[in-house]
């Protein structure tokens, strides 16, 4: 296969991932919108479309790796594959996540919430725009991009420990809020997973780009 | 490349994927010593050190996708050479963990720890420890019986989890103040990251399957039945 084919088959590689991440991205802020709205059917249907994301990252990686084995491609195109790899894998994941909270909202049940829903909202809002910089450092090459979104992950985790410390204080005062509190703790640590997600793309632009190891993942622990 | 020699760089490869295994299980265990034996100075080690896991799980990697490359596998070789690709990736996400929890051992600093989760925490990653080593021989020897035995025993790890979760909330109603709650969630999410590590000891399973025999098995099959914990995670 001539190099203009390569390219091209590159870029169509990518441009997937791009529909991919864009699948996840709208799979993640409408299972917060179900969520708020305590919409159960909107919720089964977030957990079946999980399935099609899975399928995208499948093909995907078939895709990337009859490219590999066809190709033989060089050491600078191979990390820009195996880069395509490791986001598609974690796109999908972040899609579970989505599908979590989907599911979570079924086992919460309907009915109003114990307090109205703020800082969960904020934190998926946040961690979606973190992660579609994230695919545009990537797209671009933009290493200083990739550098600074995973000190954004400060805010979500603040945002974190606030619901976090919010409803232990509901269930002190009612244990009875007991269940409905773990539960929306739970969608809000899925928030928090999706954001480290976002730090393993971010650390995957900068060895794609430069070929330096960084991990990013200490500093989530700063709370 | 002749054939045999194709084989050698396979069982070559598998090592390496083992070693790595070797590397992020230590960690684990080294991780949580730094936090019940409050070794500060220690935890700061292991922080560093995930570079070594970090760029040996990328070295396999590259090595892998080079053979892909120049042997083009079919079937068997093929599913082997991408389970490897992602037990090496889900090998280094443990590692991650295993460097938060040391973190959190450096954030936590000195203050005493409740009793009760100092008597857990041991436990359960011991546990994901036995998951793990369990998976990879699963893994270097290709049996699925062993593969398929492994994730029923999340159960215990789940469980454990759980009673550290009622622990730490029982910390928070007997002293509700602010630095208390900042404890809580630090050693919360120390829990957390044990449980994910055996819910990714699963993953590895599930990758053993499918290099044996090409289906793509869902061994997380109690999950529909299990708390809210692991489900919401999926």
């Amino acid at each position: 296969m001539p190099r203009e084919n390569f390219e091209r088959e590159l870029r169509r590689l990518q441009d997937d991932m791009l529909l991919l991440g864009s699948m996840v991205e709208s799979a993640l802020a409408d299972s917060i919108d179900v969520l708020k709205r305590r919409d159960m059917d909107g919720s089964r249907r977030l957990i079946a479309y999980d399935q099609r994301i899975n399928e995208k990252r499948f093909a995907i990686e078939n895709d990337t790796l009859t490219l590999i084995a066809t190709q033989q491609p060089m050491a600078g195109d191979m990390r820009t594959l195996a880069a395509i790899l490791e986001i598609a894998s974690e796109l999908e994941r972040i899609g579970d996540y989505a599908k979590g909270i989907a599911k979570i909202n079924l086992m919460i049940g309907p009915g109003e919430f114990i307090k109205p829903l703020v800082d969960i909202p904020r934190m998926a809002e946040k961690a979606g725009d973190m992660l579609r910089r994230s695919l545009e450092a990537f797209i671009h090459r933009n290493v200083e991009l990739a550098r600074a979104i995973p000190l954004e992950d400060d805010e979500v985790d603040d945002l974190y420990n606030q619901v976090y410390r919010e409803l232990l204080t509901y269930i002190m005062n009612d244990p009875q809020n007991m269940d409905q509190a773990t539960y929306l703790l739970w969608a809000a640590h899925n928030l928090e997973r999706t954001a480290d997600r976002v730090s393993n793309i971010c650390e995957r632009v900068i060895f794609t780009v430069t070929g330096e190891i960084v991990d990013f993942s200490m500093a989530m622990q700063e709370a | 490349m002749l054939r045999h020699s194709f084989e050698q760089k396979l069982q070559a490869l598998q090592g390496q994927a083992l070693e790595l295994g070797q590397m992020v299980d230590q960690a684990l265990g080294a991780s949580v010593e730094t936090l019940t034996g409050r070794d500060v100075a220690k935890a700061q080690g292991l922080v560093a050190d995930t570079c070594f896991i970090n760029s040996k799980r990328l070295a396999v990697e590259i090595e892998t996708l080079s053979l892909i490359a120049t042997q083009q596998p079919v079937a068997g070789d093929l599913r082997t050479l991408i389970a490897v690709l992602e037990i090496a990736a889900e090998l280094e996400r443990m590692g991650s963990y295993a460097a938060s929890i040391a973190q959190a051992t450096v954030n936590l600093g000195q203050a005493s720890l409740p009793e009760p989760f100092l008597q857990l925490i041991p436990d359960m990653v011991e546990k994901a420890q036995d998951m793990l080593r369990q998976s990879l021989l699963a893994f270097a020897q290709r049996d699925i019986v062993m593969a398929r035995a492994i994730p029923p025993q999340d159960d215990e790890v789940d469980y454990l989890y759980d009673q550290v979760y009622q622990v730490l909330l029982g910390v928070m109603r007997a002293d509700p103040y602010p630095h208390i709650a900042n404890q809580a969630a630090h050693l919360s999410r120390v829990a957390h990251y044990v449980e994910r590590t055996a819910d990714r000891v699963i993953n590895i399973c599930e990758w053993v399957v499918f290099a044996v025999t090409g289906e793509m098995a869902e061994l997380n099959v109690s999950e529909a039945d299990r708390s809210y914990q692991s489900t919401a995670a999926s």
